[in-house]
C-alpha cells in the first residue's frame, strides 16, 4: 500500500468519525431544546458509564450529550487506531509501535484521571 | 434557550475568526466562557479542549484526504505531545485558577505581540513546485528513520529540537486548553524545516490526539459541563466551517488589526480577573 493511499484511508476513518460525533452532540442539543434544558443554571449532569444505555433509550438530553462529548474526544484515538490496522498490515513495524505507543498514552489519561 | 443560542453564536464567531485567523479556536473560546458566561476557568479549558478536537478532526481529516498533512511525522510528534499533555493535565489540576489565568493572559499578549509583529514564515520553506516535489530528495536514505519522517522534496531536521517543542505545546494545550498550533508550526516549520503548509496540516493532525489526551482527564475528573460543550463545539464546528468558505472574501488585514485589539484587551481582563 502506497503511503498517499495510506493516508487517505485514515483520512476517510477519521471523517466518519468526526461526523459520528458532531451528529452525536446535534442530536443531543436537539433533545435539549426539546426538553427545555437551560445551560449555564441547570444543574451539571454527572457522567454515570452505566446509565448511559437508558438515558439514550428514555432520550434524556444528558445521556445523548455525554455519549457526543465521548465521541469526540475519542475520534483522534479511531484515527490513530486506523494508523495503526494499516501500518501493521503495510508491515510498517516503527510506526506500527509508535501508533500503539499513542494509544497507550490516551488510554493512559483515563487511568491517570480517575486515579489523581 | 436564549443561554444556548448564545452559547452556539459566541463559539460561532470563535471557529469563524480562528479560522479566518489561523489560529485554535481555545484562545477565544476560554475568555469568552470565563469572561462572558462566568465559567470557572477549568470548566471552560474542559470545554475548549472538547471544540479544539472537533474542529481538528473535521479539518485534519480533508488534510490527510489530499496528502498535505505528514502523517508520520504527526505521529511521532504526538507521543510526545499527547504524553506531556497528559502530564499537564495533572499540572492543571494541581494549579491554583489564578495561576492558570495569568498564563493564559500571558499566552493571549504573546499571541497578540506575535500578530503585530505579522512574522511570517520564510516564503522558501513552502512547499516545492509539483514537478520539484516529484523529484526524491538528494541523499535522503530510506533506511533512516528520520529520513523516512520527510515528504516529497523536503527532509525533516532537528527531530530533537522538535520532539522537545512538541513537548511544551502538549503541556500549554493541556494546561490552557488550546491546540498548540501557536508552537507547532513555526517549530516545524522554521526548525525542523518542513514547508510550511505541511507544518500547518499535520500540527492541525497532532492536536486531537494532544487535546483527547488532557479532555479525558478533564471528563473523568467532571471539569466537562457538556450542557454548555455540545452547544459551543458546534457553534464553532459551524462558524469554522462557513467562515472557511468566506476567507477570500475578507479584508484579513483590518480584521487581524482589530483582533489584536481585542487580544490586548482580554488578556488585561484575564489578568485583571486573576488576580483580583
Amino acid at each position: 500500500m502506497s503511503m498517499h493511499s495510506l493516508d487517505r484511508r485514515v483520512g476517510l476513518a477519521l471523517a466518519v468519525a468526526a461526523a459520528g460525533s458532531i451528529c452525536l452532540l446535534a442530536a443531543g442539543v436537539a433533545i435539549m431544546v426539546a426538553g427545555g434544558v437551560q445551560p449555564l443554571t441547570d444543574p451539571v449532569p454527572k457522567l454515570h458509564p452505566g446509565r448511559l444505555g437508558s438515558d439514550l433509550a428514555a432520550l434524556r438530553a444528558e445521556g445523548w450529550l455525554w455519549l457526543g462529548v465521548i465521541a469526540v474526544i475519542l475520534t483522534p484515538a479511531v484515527r490513530v487506531a486506523a494508523s495503526l490496522i494499516l501500518f501493521a498490515a503495510a508491515r510498517d513495524w516503527r510506526q506500527t509501535a509508535i501508533a500503539l505507543a499513542v494509544l497507550a498514552v490516551v488510554a493512559l489519561s483515563v487511568v491517570v484521571g480517575y486515579g489523581g | 434557550m436564549t443561554d444556548l443560542l448564545l452559547l452556539v453564536g459566541c463559539g460561532s464567531a470563535a471557529g469563524a475568526l480562528g479560522a479566518l485567523l489561523g489560529l485554535g479556536g481555545g484562545v477565544l473560546i476560554v475568555p469568552l466562557l470565563t469572561l462572558g458566561f462566568d465559567l470557572p476557568l477549568r470548566e471552560a479549558i474542559g470545554v475548549s479542549l472538547v471544540c479544539v478536537i472537533a474542529t481538528s478532526s473535521a479539518s485534519a481529516s480533508v488534510y490527510l484526504r489530499r496528502d498535505i498533512a505528514n502523517l508520520r511525522l504527526g505521529m511521532t510528534l504526538e507521543l510526545f505531545t499527547a504524553a506531556a499533555a497528559l502530564a499537564g493535565g495533572l499540572i492543571a489540576f494541581a494549579l491554583p485558577e489564578r495561576v492558570l489565568g495569568i498564563l493564559f493572559a500571558g499566552l493571549l499578549a504573546y499571541v497578540a505581540i506575535v500578530m503585530v509583529r505579522g512574522r511570517e514564515p520564510e516564503a522558501d520553506l513552502d512547499l516545492p513546485e509539483a514537478s520539484e516535489a516529484a523529484d526524491p530528495v538528494p541523499g535522503a536514505d530510506p533506511s533512516s528513520f528520520i529520513d523516512r519522517l520527510g515528504g516529497e522534496g523536503y527532509r525533516v531536521r532537528n527531530l530533537g529540537w522538535g520532539v522537545a517543542g512538541s513537548m511544551v505545546a502538549g503541556l500549554l494545550s493541556a494546561l490552557l486548553g488550546i491546540g498548540g498550533g501557536v508552537v507547532k508550526v513555526p517549530l516545524m516549520n522554521q526548525v525542523m524545516r518542513v514547508p510550511l503548509r505541511v507544518a500547518t496540516a499535520t500540527s492541525n493532525l497532532m492536536i486531537g490526539v494532544t487535546a483527547s489526551s488532557a479532555g479525558l482527564i478533564y471528563l473523568v475528573r467532571g471539569e466537562i459541563d457538556p450542557y454548555v460543550a455540545a452547544p459551543t463545539a458546534l457553534g464553532v464546528f459551524a462558524g469554522a466551517g462557513v467562515a472557511s468558505r468566506l476567507a477570500h472574501r475578507v479584508d484579513l488585514k483590518l480584521l487581524r488589526t482589530a483582533f489584536v485589539v481585542i487580544l490586548a484587551f482580554t488578556a488585561i481582563q484575564m489578568l485583571a480577573r486573576a488576580v483580583s
